[in-house]
């Protein structure tokens, strides 16, 4: 692809995916890595910012509960108040202030939202007034956030985590309609000009095959799972990406391949597993990869 | 600011409730149905499943920890293990109304807005370095819990000093010096409220249960037992949060700054202030001097205390009805009746004697398994709830084992049961210092459990040093 080309393929893409960036920020959690990552992409997408702070009330509800016997309904009351004032004063005199440093050097100069309510239920508001082409946040282990979004959101989600190199890992499998993540993982390789890994599972756990639509099929053998993923990935040579197929664990065979390559971005679709290890339910896929894997996932459901 | 209904919905019980209650009431249907072991009367037999049920619902929290405790009182002759008279007579103990008169003396502190006063005062001297900075926190917090619950003084201390962190541009998560700052607000008063029988309402607990054993405690006894381990915890713990998060700020004079101006918005102490810095001072003094059982005991100074504020007008009723958390009286009542029903029915020995036989004859170790299990509890529980539960089977291990004595026993649970570093639920104080944002759960673990287990050093230390062999305890 020509040097025009790829110019031309990032103003659209500029326009179609990341046009317009939510980026939230919890009072639970500061996703520094967030920061430079939307500020990498609005560069070259020439993207416009939201950022988005949100007061934890999930975290006050919390404290209020474990205290309600030892501290009366005033005494919470004030508390909270004081922790609310608190956090505005964070988001304004530190927050926000920080940001503004990071992006004005690179002549980004982001819209600034402040709101209160659970993480998810916020951004999904926000995702109901506004309209974003791309969500970018971190993942936290150790916080009261349940990042229920990852699986409900219909704008991708990119959960960055500052680690590996210039290269995306394609997440392929038998569980996903496989429409989205191929085409936008292309996409992205040759607007950000990195290089693309595809990865085709043939997760046996739930061994049905997804259609197009993301209709399940009945169960299927290994034979016909495997077949079904090699046709798949001999289009994707056609277009000249590097592909692989493995069977195995989808989350387990996603985090060990990103860890071989060292992945900069793992895109990841509309899964969906059923099953699990000895066939207990899987709760949400998204997340256990989120959790597992210590390279930046986009999300695209 | 927009404002987003949250879903989480505090009064509505959720499918994870229900499956808790129906866990604790099946709990107690078990005890019920099947027959008691040999050597446990029918009435320990079902004092137990009454602890089951309580721990259940302590730790779960699917029902307000003091309703737990109304329901230890209702089960207790549903079941026929007490009558209704012996339930509410261990209730109407004493310490029952040293708790009233503590939070009436900690409501007009807050009124006024002594404590606030007295916290910058002390971070006023220790603004020398962010270290010392630091310690200051942790012995600024620990004092302050001495005379007032230790809950309130993490509420106190969250604002103040989270606005020098934010003087300092302190990013939340991301600072070591944010992250310390808070942990010594949540530590140094977990530790502080050990000192003194004001501190925490397990402390009012463990005298009211010994007083029923016929033990009576004064203030300055319990202030002899339970200083050397806080001197000893407080700066250990500062060296462990030092160790575990190294400061990466070297200046502070930001801080000294937005001391120096919190100070002087304070202005002059106005006559209020002054009032009740008497009357604490003096209650104070009468607690020391005047709180054994041959004068007029620890409740007695504490309402007087409260009504010395209402004559000098430092405080209204309306005061007191905005401030004292009715909740924790309900929840010392369940954990007072939980502890005396236990001794009773013989099924804190029952216990006990089960814990022998894993853990034998040895002091030391016997004492070991002790500490370690209480700081366990504690740290899942609220720390009234461990003590409650686990001072029954430690006086069933005085009795069971020669060389601990029901003192030594009793001691070592109340001050294990308020070192609960680990967890957010551990303590109302994790929690609030963990809602200002400046550390994760993570961090509260890693640090926590190195503090947890140098403090099972720390008392182990003491009691079988100072306590056992100095004070002959």
């Amino acid at each position: 692809m020509t040097n025009e080309k790829i110019e031309i393929r990032r103003s659209e893409l500029g326009k179609s995916m990341f046009e317009n960036i939510l980026l939230p920020v919890s009072s639970e959690f500061y996703p520094g890595k967030a920061l430079e990552r939307s500020a990498f992409l609005a560069e070259i997408f020439g993207s416009r910012i939201t950022m988005l702070y949100i007061i934890e009330e999930k975290t006050l509800d919390n404290t209020d509960k474990i205290s309600d016997a030892f501290r009366s309904y005033y005494e919470r009351e004030e508390t909270k108040s004081d922790i609310r004032r608190e956090y505005l004063s964070t988001a304004e005199k530190v927050i926000f202030e920080n940001a503004k440093q990071f992006f004005e050097e690179k002549n980004i100069f982001p819209d600034e939202k402040i709101s209160k309510g659970e993480f998810s239920d916020v951004i999904r508001n926000e995702l109901d007034n506004e309209q974003y082409n791309l969500i970018i946040t971190g993942y936290e282990r150790g916080c009261l956030l349940h990042y229920r979004i990852i699986d409900s959101s219909r704008v991708p989600i990119w959960v960055e985590s500052g680690a590996g190199n210039s290269t995306i890992l394609a997440v392929c499998s038998n569980l996903a309609p496989n429409q989205k993540v191929p085409r936008v993982s292309i996409e992205l390789a040759h607007s950000l000009g990195w290089k693309l890994h595809m990865l085709y599972v043939v997760d046996m756990q739930d061994s049905v095959e997804v259609d197009k639509r993301g209709n399940r099929s009945g169960t299927k053998s290994e034979r016909e799972l495997t077949d079904a993923g090699e046709e798949f990935l001999k289009e994707m040579e056609g277009a000249g990406v590097d592909t692989r197929l493995v069977t195995g664990s989808l989350e387990r065979e996603t985090v060990r391949a990103a860890r071989e390559i060292n992945a900069g971005l793992v895109v990841v679709g509309r899964e969906q597993k059923k099953n699990g290890l000895l066939g207990l339910p899987v709760k949400s896929i998204k997340k256990k990869l989120a959790e597992k894997c210590e390279y930046s996932i986009l999300f695209i459901n | 600011m927009e404002n987003n209904q949250s879903t989480y919905e505090k009064h509505k019980f959720n499918r994870r409730d229900i499956f808790y209650i129906a866990v604790a009431l099946s709990v107690i249907a078990l005890f019920l149905i099947l027959p008691p072991p040999s050597g446990l009367s029918r009435e320990g037999w079902l004092m137990t499943g009454i602890l089951v049920m309580a721990i259940i619902l302590w730790i779960t929290t699917p029902i307000p920890i003091a309703i737990t405790g109304l329901l230890i009182m209702v089960m207790q002759p549903a079941l026929g293990v007490e009558t209704a008279a012996d339930v509410f007579h261990s209730f109407g103990n004493s310490a029952v109304f040293f708790l009233i008169g503590i939070f009436i003396l900690a409501a007009a502190i807050e009124k006024h807005g002594l404590h606030r006063r007295m916290a910058l005062k002390f971070l006023g001297i220790f603004e020398n370095s962010p270290r010392m900075f630091t310690l200051g926190i942790m012995i600024s917090s620990a004092s302050l819990s001495f005379i007032m619950p230790a809950h309130g003084v993490a509420a106190l201390l969250l604002p103040i000093v989270a606005s020098i962190l934010i003087a300092m541009k302190i990013m939340p998560r991301q600072s070591n010096f944010g992250k310390v700052s808070m942990l010594a607000i949540a530590y140094g008063c977990s530790i502080g409220s050990l000192g003194t029988p004001i501190g925490g309402a397990r402390n009012p607990l463990t005298i009211g249960i010994l007083a029923q054993e016929g033990i009576r405690i004064s203030f300055f006894e319990w202030m002899k037992y339970s200083m050397p381990v806080v001197v000893i915890a407080l700066p250990l713990v500062w060296l462990i949060l030092q160790f575990s998060f190294p400061p990466e700020v070297d200046d502070i004079s930001k801080a000294r700054r937005e001391i120096e101006n919190q100070v002087s918005s304070m202005g002059k102490m106005g006559r209020n202030e002054i009032a009740v810095s008497a009357i604490i001072a003096l209650t104070v003094v009468l607690w020391i001097f005047f709180s054994s059982p041959e004068y007029f005991g620890l409740a007695v100074i504490a309402l007087l205390g409260g009504a010395l504020l209402f004559f000098t007008g430092s405080i209204s009723w309306e005061d007191v009805e905005k401030r004292v958390p009715w909740g924790i009286i309900l929840l010392y009542g369940g954990a007072i009746t939980l502890g005396v029903g236990m001794n009773d029915t013989g099924a804190g020995s029952w216990i006990a004697n089960l814990v022998l036989d894993v853990a034998g004859s040895n002091v030391y170790l016997v004492m070991l398994v002790l500490i370690a299990f209480t700081i366990l509890l504690t740290n899942v529980m609220s720390n009234v709830g461990a003590v409650a539960t686990i001072l029954p089977i430690g006086l069933g291990v005085a009795s069971g084992i020669s060389g601990i004595s029901p003192l030594l026993a009793s001691m070592t649970v109340a001050l294990s049961g308020g070192l609960a570093f680990m967890l957010v639920i551990s303590t109302p104080g994790n929690a609030i210092t963990y809602s200002s944002g400046y550390f994760s759960t993570k961090d509260l673990l890693k640090a926590g459990g190195i503090a947890n287990i140098a403090c099972i050093g720390i008392v182990l230390l003491v009691a079988m040093v100072y306590w056992k062999n100095m004070l002959g305890m």
